[in-house]
């Protein structure tokens, strides 16, 4: 209603389309339910390691339902179907964003549960069924699902202060190191074993670089964008170099939703759930 | 003035999310004197970026290949790493009984890599298991009766230890009766063998060359205890 009046910056907004918001958002969540029903129907699957996916999924079928919900309220408000009233909408955005951003740092502290587990399994098997029993999964998934509903009713809260901000970029940071540095150390510490062996052929060891990278390259590709906004919006938001990045919010959107996407591929359906 | 602005900034944050009011603030920005580029923070931003992901496929495919499994390196090499170090004298006098071992460890060596490789792989490493395990039982047999007892039992940790990782990274572990089934048939195996406990690759093992070679029985015996069998 006001942009009729506003003078065109150089760096206009750029517009992803709905249709492309609706099929990543359809697809992504119809993709994790599917990893979360087959986890819950399945008894083999009921180990720690499962869980730990299955709580992944099921924090990005809550992503991807709440985009698509918000793009489908936005679609129709547009067309006018909706009556819009001051009240209801803010508090229908803040129930929104405390939605994704519970379901986003749920899965960040996901990715790290099944990092810890990963490391675990591999360098303490023989102890790993006494270090992870399922009530200890049961303990930590319960703590991890508390501890992202009070953060994101907290964070949607006080979003106007700084401190919030730079709170959530940091986590960011923390857990991309984290995860890089323990899949890294496992990869090193297999390595070495392997060479010592005197078996370890070209291709494995490439195959574990390449998929590793892609691991770790996609949660940097798909979440880093988003947090440089975060961390411009702060900064920078009179910078003119700062508004041309911040005109891409969409597209950096697109490549969140697109990691709910991606990660059943790379994490589920790359051990073959097994029947 | 500052209320203003925080109002302005959680209405900009409003639309951020739902794009549907005004995303600029009030006053535009203005675009006169730009030195650079509009949009290279986010050309940087990608670059950077790009030749990070690049950079580290690099670095971990360097890894892979400069570790070239010459047994002569091998050793000055390994002589260094702490990790493994109870491996490190094993392997270094085991260059007339390599031929003995190398079969089942040939067999193996895949399962680091199963949790890295793809699920094409794991087909192949299934069944190398189940001729590892059944190569390995006869090679554990043999070695009781070599002389030097540590390294036979070390070789044979070290097929328990892979056989563990195999089961914990391959499909059978996910379904957890099996792999407790296994995980139990290697109890028995350790108990009645006394192998210590080989599976912590981390640095905190204190084991040295010389506490293997000096005091072999009260590591096993210290291990035993400790292992996961006497916990059940």
């Amino acid at each position: 209603m006001n942009a009729t009046s506003k003078n065109q910056s150089d760096c206009p907004e750029v517009h992803v389309p709905i249709p492309v918001f609706l099929t990543i958002g359809v697809v992504s969540l119809i993709e994790n339910l599917l990893v979360v029903v087959a986890i819950i129907r399945n008894r083999n699957l009921h180990s720690p390691m499962y869980c730990f996916i299955c709580s992944l999924a099921a924090f990005n079928t809550i992503a991807s339902l709440t985009k698509t919900w918000e793009t489908l309220m936005i679609t129709f408000a547009n067309v006018g179907q909706l009556e819009k009233t001051e009240f209801s909408e803010s508090n229908l955005n803040d129930v929104i964003d405390s939605l994704l951003c519970m379901s986003f740092v749920g899965s960040f502290f996901s990715f790290l549960a099944i990092a810890v587990d990963r490391y675990i399994t591999i360098f303490y098997a023989l102890r790993y069924h006494n270090i992870m029993t399922m009530r200890r999964t049961g303990v930590i998934l319960g703590l991890i699902w508390i501890t992202c509903g009070v953060l994101a009713v907290l964070f949607v809260k006080f979003f106007y202060l700084k401190v919030t901000m730079i709170c959530f970029v940091v986590f960011f940071i923390i857990s991309l190191a984290i995860l890089c540095f323990l899949y890294t150390y496992m990869f090193m510490l297999a390595l070495i074993h392997a060479r010592k062996i005197a078996s370890l052929t070209a291709s494995e060891g490439g195959k574990g670089a390449l998929t590793l990278t892609i691991l770790s390259g996609t949660f940097t590709v798909c979440w880093a964008p988003f947090f440089l906004h975060l961390v411009i919006m702060t900064v920078c938001p009179m910078n003119p170099y700062c508004e041309c990045y911040r005109s891409l919010f969409e597209v950096h959107v697109v490549l969140m939703m697109s990691h709910a996407l991606i990660d059943p591929a790379i994490y589920a359906f790359h051990w073959k759930l097994c029947s | 003035m500052s209320d203003s602005h925080n109002r302005s900034q959680a209405s900009a944050r409003r639309s951020d999310y739902v794009w549907q009011y005004e995303y600029y603030d009030e006053e535009p920005v203005s675009f006169e004197g730009l030195r650079a580029h509009r949009y290279s923070i986010v050309i940087g931003f990608w670059v950077g970026l790009a030749v990070f992901v690049i950079f580290m496929f690099f670095v971990l495919t360097l890894l892979t290949k400069t570790g070239a499994p010459h047994q002569e390196n091998q050793d000055s090499a390994e002589k260094h790493h702490r990790p493994g170090s109870c491996l490190v004298d094993i392997d270094g006098h085991q260059d007339e009984n390599d031929k003995a071992f190398s079969r089942p460890l040939l067999a193996g060596s895949r399962s680091y890599f199963n949790f890295f490789i793809s699920e094409d792989d794991q087909g192949q490493a299934k069944q190398k298991t189940e001729d590892k395990r059944t190569g390995k039982h006869n090679g554990a047999r043999a070695q009781q009766g070599n002389s030097d007892r540590p390294r036979g039992i070390s070789s044979s940790g070290v097929d328990e230890m892979e056989e563990d990782i195999e089961e914990a990274g391959g499909c059978q572990h996910l379904n957890g009766l099996i792999g407790e089934g296994k995980i139990d048939r290697e109890c028995a195996f350790l108990s009645h063998f006394n192998i210590p406990n080989f599976v912590s690759l981390d640095h905190n093992s204190t084991l040295g060359e010389d506490d293997l070679l000096y005091e072999p029985s009260a590591i096993l015996e210290r291990q035993s205890r400790d292992s996961h069998c006497d916990v059940h």
